[in-house]
């Protein structure tokens, strides 16, 4: 009795642990978009690139959080997912979830970038996540994008 | 003609310089016009294959499928190869029969004017037959399999002069002759078709290697599920599907059966391509039909060695850490290209970049199927973890204690991990992937555990957890990961099935 109550407090601490942990665990090998099918840009010291959708245990990697997004929507489009995606902070991504058919960002600040028609040799850098529209702007201006910040839902209905 | 080509279809290239030539002195069986009916060596293991219903059934529907291509190809068909040939064997395919049919009966034409082809074709498909056979057997322990196996390899190879050889062969060699990827061009759909078979009967032995009953049939659910919707219809393999990449246990036991029937596979393309040749006569068909059957047969080939590394077709160098698999179109001594996954070490974890087990301990190493294909890897936690971040259903194999016993673990389309085994335990105590093998393991329970443990004072304080626990786990990026680089001189195809 005393062995199967530690077994499950530890199997309850293991699953808080494992829910509190950030989700921009990105996984181990380096590999291709499984959408776009271009291999995924792997993050920098000073920059976060991997984006991580997490559906149940899986937790696949995509190129950008469009990619991401479009995936969720038919891949995934039952049940609740969450994408982490990189934003202006390394470290700090911006955590996109649909849970119950209803999508949220955190933080509530967050803003999109997502230059049309998006070409995906390159979408890592013309489709990102931004916690502020200030911080989006000057990434627009800094890159020279065709593009103004847009919000979740208008990149949840671009994405297809 | 033989291969007039539909107006849809995409014309084959003729090649300018002339088809190359027949061998001089060919064996006298190579012109045997005779029908000669080949059957299995005795065994009370045979046909129970029907253990498992829905392989046995799925495997009586690529006879079918076969032959049907066949016979179009040889009778002025080829026109409906893409469109009503397809469909007819597609709906077999879904439907398959209970009992295997007789090829004979379904591409006679092809038979009489092949006939050696498809004696050879048949003994190899013997082979394969048996060894699934035993393998599905439920009395046999796996020591007595594995012997069981390698007598049938002795009957296969001693029997007739049919045998294909066991030599790994240079695949690039053998996919660059004039005729070349003329099917695949031509006829893509009948062709993923044929490659979806051979992913099949290469897919289906670590399905059931040293697998108990129950395991191998919750295993076949899985197969047969991504078999149906998606192998058999995948245009866009830049090759086709090797017996190392997908059973890599077997192929690492047996590496002489991989390499025979990844070359007998070799010789279903090369026949595909000079029947779908433009600008060959018959007669040359018939001919570059001989010398392709030579060019893999074991006659060609005595005296040989694996891993000698004679030029063209005598080639015999394999890849590391896969002696059950030539070289390849994308590879150098120790890196290969595999779609879906792009350069790999063959040699190393998938998940880690740390080396496999070799030698007497290769079969301690786990494996993650997913996505079609099978990826050695080093431990438990790179095998959950590497199900983790691969998409869709993933089966885990993690050798336990002792070569007969395999952990199966499931993970369905959400990383949820199921297994039948409930008593097993782990080890987890994370540190440096350098030794991933020593801090992450497997045990059948508690006291297999401690039997295992009780000379290695290492173990003593170890943290046993359950499968409950472990499976909640997931763990860091591991440190000595590297990805593996493109081999000097060589280049990713620009989008997977280009060549």
């Amino acid at each position: 009795m005393k062995t199967l109550s530690r077994r499950a407090f530890m199997a309850a601490a293991l699953a808080l642990t494992l829910n509190l942990l950030p989700l921009n665990i990105a996984a181990a090998h380096e590999t291709d978009c499984p959408y776009c099918k271009q291999p995924v840009t792997q993050d920098t010291p000073t920059q976060d690139n991997e984006v991580v959708l997490k559906y149940g245990r899986k937790r696949i990697e995509y190129k950008c959080v469009y990619c991401a997004l479009a995936e969720a929507k038919t891949e995934y489009a039952n049940g609740d997912i969450s994408i982490a995606a990189p934003s202006e902070k390394k470290g700090e991504p911006v955590i996109v979830k649909r849970t119950g058919g209803n999508w949220s960002a955190t933080p509530s600040t967050a803003v999109f970038v997502a230059q049309t028609p998006i070409k995906h040799r390159s979408c890592q850098v013309t489709a990102r996540a931004f916690r502020t529209k200030g911080a989006a702007d000057s990434y627009i201006k800094a890159n020279n994008l065709k593009s103004q910040p847009i919000s979740l839902s208008q990149l949840v209905s671009l994405a297809k | 003609m033989v291969a007039g080509g539909s107006a849809l279809a995409q014309s084959a290239p003729v090649p300018e310089a002339p088809w190359p030539a027949l061998p001089p002195n060919l064996p006298s069986w190579l012109d045997n016009k005779k029908t000669n009916h080949l059957f299995r060596k005795r065994g009370d293991y045979n046909y129970d294959v029907y253990k498992i219903p829905a392989l046995a059934r799925d495997l009586n529907a690529v006879t079918v499928g076969h032959a049907l291509a066949y016979e179009d190809l040889v009778t002025g068909k080829e026109s409906r190869l893409e469109t009503q040939t397809y469909n007819r064997i597609n709906t077999v395919l879904k439907n398959p029969p209970k009992f295997m049919p007789d090829e004979a009966l379904i591409s006679p034409t092809f038979g009489r004017k092949y006939g050696v082809l498809e004696q050879v074709f048949d003994w190899t498909h013997i082979l394969h037959d048996q060894t699934i056979d035993v393998l599905a057997n439920t009395r046999m322990s796996n020591a007595l399999k594995d012997a069981e196996i390698e007598k049938l390899w002795r009957f296969y190879s001693e029997s007739v002069p049919y045998a294909i050889t066991s030599l790994p062969m240079n695949m690039d060699m053998l996919d660059s002759q004039p005729y070349s990827k003329a099917f695949r061009k031509k006829y893509p759909k009948t062709n993923g078709l044929f490659w979806g078979y051979h992913w099949l009967q290469g897919a289906m032995y670590d399905g059931l290697y040293s697998l108990t009953p129950a395991q191998q049939k919750a295993s076949y659910e899985v197969m047969g599920r991504r078999y149906h919707a998606t192998e058999l219809y995948k245009t866009d393999r830049s090759f086709m599907p090797m017996f190392s990449e997908l059973s890599p246990r077997f192929a690492l036991r047996f590496p002489h059966i991989a390499n025979a029937f990844d070359n007998l596979h070799m010789l279903h393309d090369m026949v595909n391509d000079i029947l779908a040749t433009d600008g060959m006569s018959e007669a040359e068909k018939e001919r570059q039909i001989k010398r392709a059957i030579w060019l893999v047969s074991a006659q060609a080939h005595q005296g040989e060695k694996p891993g000698e590394n004679n030029s063209g077709e005598h080639d015999h160098r394999h890849l590391d850490g896969m002696p059950g698999m030539g070289m390849m179109p994308r590879s150098d001594s120790g890196t290969m290209w595999m779609d879906g996954m792009g350069w790999m070490r063959t040699a190393e974890c998938h998940h880690c970049s740390m080396p496999l087990a070799k030698g007497e301990n290769a079969w301690r190493s786990p494996q993650v199927w997913a996505a079609g294909t099978t990826m050695r890897v080093r431990c438990a936690l790179c095998a959950r973890d590497m199900s983790a971040e691969t998409k869709g259903e993933a089966i885990l194999r993690i050798p336990l204690e002792s070569t007969d016993k395999t952990l199966v673990i499931f993970a369905d389309d959400m990383g949820q991990l199921t297994t039948l085994d409930k008593d097993v335990v782990f080890i987890e105590e994370p540190a440096s992937h350098v030794k991933c093998h020593e801090w992450s393991k497997a045990f059948s329970n508690r006291a297999a555990f401690e039997a295992w443990a009780k000379d290695k004072p290492e173990y003593k304080d170890a943290k046993l957890i359950s499968f409950d626990e472990w499976k909640e786990l997931y763990g860091d990026k591991p440190d000595t990961y590297e990805k593996p680089e493109a081999p000097a001189g060589m280049s990713a195809p620009e989008k997977e099935g280009e060549e």
